[in-house]
């Protein structure tokens, strides 16, 4: 009995000490910003280990926070609506005065939160339907978003496709990343599209992607064309990776990837001498893949296309909330930037690697400030 | 002082442990929150409003535990639930249709569940393994069909919105909360239950029917999914492929926390999912703020498993002993 209860006692005061040291430890990021009287953005991030992330990442916490009186706090990976509200929820309890998203499970409600609490919110990833824009460019909090359209995706996956095409490829694998993800759904949409195919019958983007969204998935027996799609995969795991050796037995001339193919799959298909394509950013990795040949064709943005997001929201805390000639929230597309060899990669990604971004200081200056209009920020950003 | 009575007091002083731990962890993060610079009130909403549709679900669970079986697909229900009660709210704008609907839908998962763990002998393990991969799928077909390049289906927040406060909820769960307790601990059925978990065997040759009892805790299940999906749409009226995810692992959780094992059997108690949740998610909170996530990634997890080990450890010692429960 006493040495039942001499565990017990022992147990809790482990507990105890440790709860104390855990308090005490903390955070000194949190410690430093809470001390700091800069702007306090919060990041959503669903995202935390891909290579196009990493490289956001990588400009706002490096180059952003050591160039602006601002302080960036990443979220853990979120999952649901839920995850992205309670985090709104918890940059708000803490004073943030703004919200920039790289995550979309939501992007109505964390519109609607980030209204509740008076943070602003802009998009920094992809952007709303033309239908939810519409319901939302009023909205006070809301400052605007800046990324490649649905239709952009669909182009961006579309001139891969062509590009194969036009190389005389016949056999093709394709990989979807995460279908149903509505980014994802488009660009395989538009490489089928671009490889001169149908799918269930039409090339049409909305025909296709409505199909898609219903399969979940790209069903290779509803393609025709020229090109033969030999095999498909999505997702990631070790189902994935089954699938994987499976589709290189199948000997494609090519892989072609919606995204994400250098995290999961550089390394086996360069084994196999295998090539491919990615819709994804100038990285290193990815310079390492073309360098040795196995990235041929890479549609990417580079890490600091989410400068001029970054310069919105500045403005809108600093008083200035930009809006657009019809008094909305903004709305600008970017497109993206295509490498097919070690040259043109290098162009793109020397030009924005480390303390010489393509959207440095400079350039944000000329749109942050009191004085700034909608026009000086479109002009900036179509000019990249 | 007699060698009974000290073993009673140490396991009084163990049974009342999860409550203490709950105090312990609500005054360590408040403290915390005031370090840290946060708002205690907004973030006591956010943790009350991520402790309340586990608290829900998992208490009408520990019927179905205590009967020393489980249902894993639990948090797969509760998404299924929400998934047909946003699309019937959709087609008829009718939200009591789609309250029914919730309630319905978590009732009918839970009794299928239970048809074929009680009628057709399939071990519950299987049985809910399998309804949550297949209510899973079906709910990511309709989401992703009807949600199309939204990534989810939703209904306007004005219909949930005067449903959306902390009074309201809280009441709900006092409500949902008296009620398992009145069946649980007041009536014949309770006791019954827990005669089942604890020896099927006596509670057969006494002629207690489990079948019956395993349909009455299903049923309570259901219940308890039907209130937890209605709650999730309370707090975000849109559901994803990843809404109520995690639900189903953290009742386990939860209910180990609040100081009831997982065998079920007369040691069940019925308020175990309530402190258990809340002590879940109070202590992932305080882990979520003091530890830099971007410094080593699921290391907030590491740490809460470590608690989990030593909660059990401690818990277990009540019911690690020669002697009958009393």
């Amino acid at each position: 009995m006493k040495k039942r209860f001499a565990k017990l006692i022992s147990l809790a005061l482990v507990g105890v000490m440790s709860a104390g040291v855990l308090a005490g430890c903390g955070n000194s990021n949190d410690t430093a910003s809470a001390a700091k009287d800069g702007v306090k953005i919060g990041v959503l991030v669903a995202d935390v280990s891909g290579e196009e992330a990493l490289g956001f990442r990588n400009y706002y916490e490096e180059y952003i926070q050591n160039n602006y009186d601002v302080t960036f706090e990443y979220t853990d990976a979120l999952e649901s609506a839920e995850d992205e509200k309670a985090a709104i929820e918890k940059f708000a309890s803490k004073g943030y005065d703004a919200i920039i998203s790289l995550s979309s499970s939501d992007r109505a409600q964390q519109i609607e939160t980030c209204e509740e609490y008076g943070v602003y919110y802009a998009i920094a990833s992809g952007v709303l339907d033309d239908e939810q824009y519409e319901q939302y460019k009023g909205y006070e909090h809301f400052v605007g978003q800046i990324g490649p359209s649905n239709e952009t995706e669909f182009e961006a996956g579309k001139a891969m496709g062509e590009y194969y095409k036009e190389q005389g490829i016949s056999t093709v694998a394709i990989y979807g990343a995460f279908i149903p993800n509505p980014m994802h759904v488009y660009r395989a949409a538009g490489i089928i599209a671009g490889l001169g195919d149908t799918y269930g019958g039409t090339d049409d983007m909305n025909g296709m992607i409505g199909q898609i969204f219903g399969d979940q998935a790209v069903d290779p027996s509803k393609i025709e064309g020229d090109v033969e799609v030999v095999a498909y995969l999505q997702g990631y795991g070790d189902t994935t990776t089954d699938e994987l050796n499976a589709a290189i037995q199948k000997a494609p001339e090519a892989f072609l990837s919606v995204g994400m193919a250098t995290t999961f799959f550089a390394q086996t298909l360069a084994q196999n001498d295998i090539q491919f394509a990615d819709i994804d950013s100038f990285t290193e990795m990815n310079l390492d893949s073309m360098t040795n040949g196995t990235l041929t064709y890479l549609a990417g943005k580079y890490s600091s296309s989410i400068g001029p997001v970054f310069a919105l929201v500045m403005n809108a805390v600093n008083g200035n909330v930009i809006r657009d000639n019809d008094g909305n929230a903004v709305s600008l597309s970017q497109g993206y930037l295509v490498a097919t060899d070690v040259d043109s990669f290098n162009e793109y990604y020397v030009t924005d690697n480390g303390d010489t971004p393509i959207f440095d200081k400079e350039s944000l200056d000329t749109i942050i400030g009191d004085a700034v209009t909608y026009d000086d920020v479109k002009a900036l950003v179509e000019s990249k | 002082m007699s060698k009974l009575k000290k073993f009673k007091n140490t396991q009084m002083l163990i049974a009342t442990l999860p409550l203490v731990a709950l105090i312990a962890l609500f005054f360590i993060f408040c403290g915390v929150i005031q370090t840290y610079g946060y708002r205690l009130d907004i973030y006591l909403q956010i943790v009350f409003n991520e402790a309340v549709v586990l608290a829900v679900v998992a208490t009408g669970a520990i019927f179905i535990y205590t009967l020393g079986t489980f249902d894993i697909s639990l948090g797969a229900s509760t998404l299924f639930a929400a998934t047909l009660g946003v699309t019937v709210y959709n087609k008829t704008e009718s939200l009591a249709l789609m309250i029914l609907v919730l309630f319905a839908t978590g009732i009918a998962c839970s009794l299928f569940n239970s048809v074929l763990a009680s009628v057709f002998n399939i071990p519950a393990f299987v049985t809910t393994v399998a309804m949550m991969s297949v209510l899973s799928a079906i709910a990511s077909q309709i989401i992703t069909t009807d949600g199309g390049a939204l990534g989810g289906i939703s209904i306007p927040s004005s219909v949930v919105e005067p449903y959306s406060g902390i009074g309201f909820k809280a009441m709900l769960l006092i409500i949902y909360i008296a009620v398992c307790f009145y069946v649980f601990q007041l009536t014949k059925t309770g006791r019954r239950m827990k005669f089942i978990g604890g020896n099927p065997l006596c509670a057969s040759l006494t002629g207690i029917k489990a079948n019956k009892y395993t349909i009455i805790a299903f049923t309570m299940a259901g219940i308890g999914v039907g209130l937890g999906a209605f709650l999730t749409l309370t707090y975000t009226p849109s559901v994803t492929t990843q809404t109520a995810s995690s639900i189903g692992m953290n009742i386990f959780i939860a209910i180990v926390f609040g100081g009831m094992p997982i065998s079920g059997g007369p040691r069940s108690k019925i308020y175990a999912a309530l402190v258990g949740g809340f002590s879940y998610m109070l202590l992932n909170d305080i882990l979520e703020i003091v530890i830099d996530s971007s410094a080593a990634y699921g290391i907030t997890q590491v740490i809460s498993a470590l608690f989990f080990m030593a909660v059990v450890y401690i818990t277990s010692m009540n019911y690690r002993t020669q002697a009958l429960p009393r």
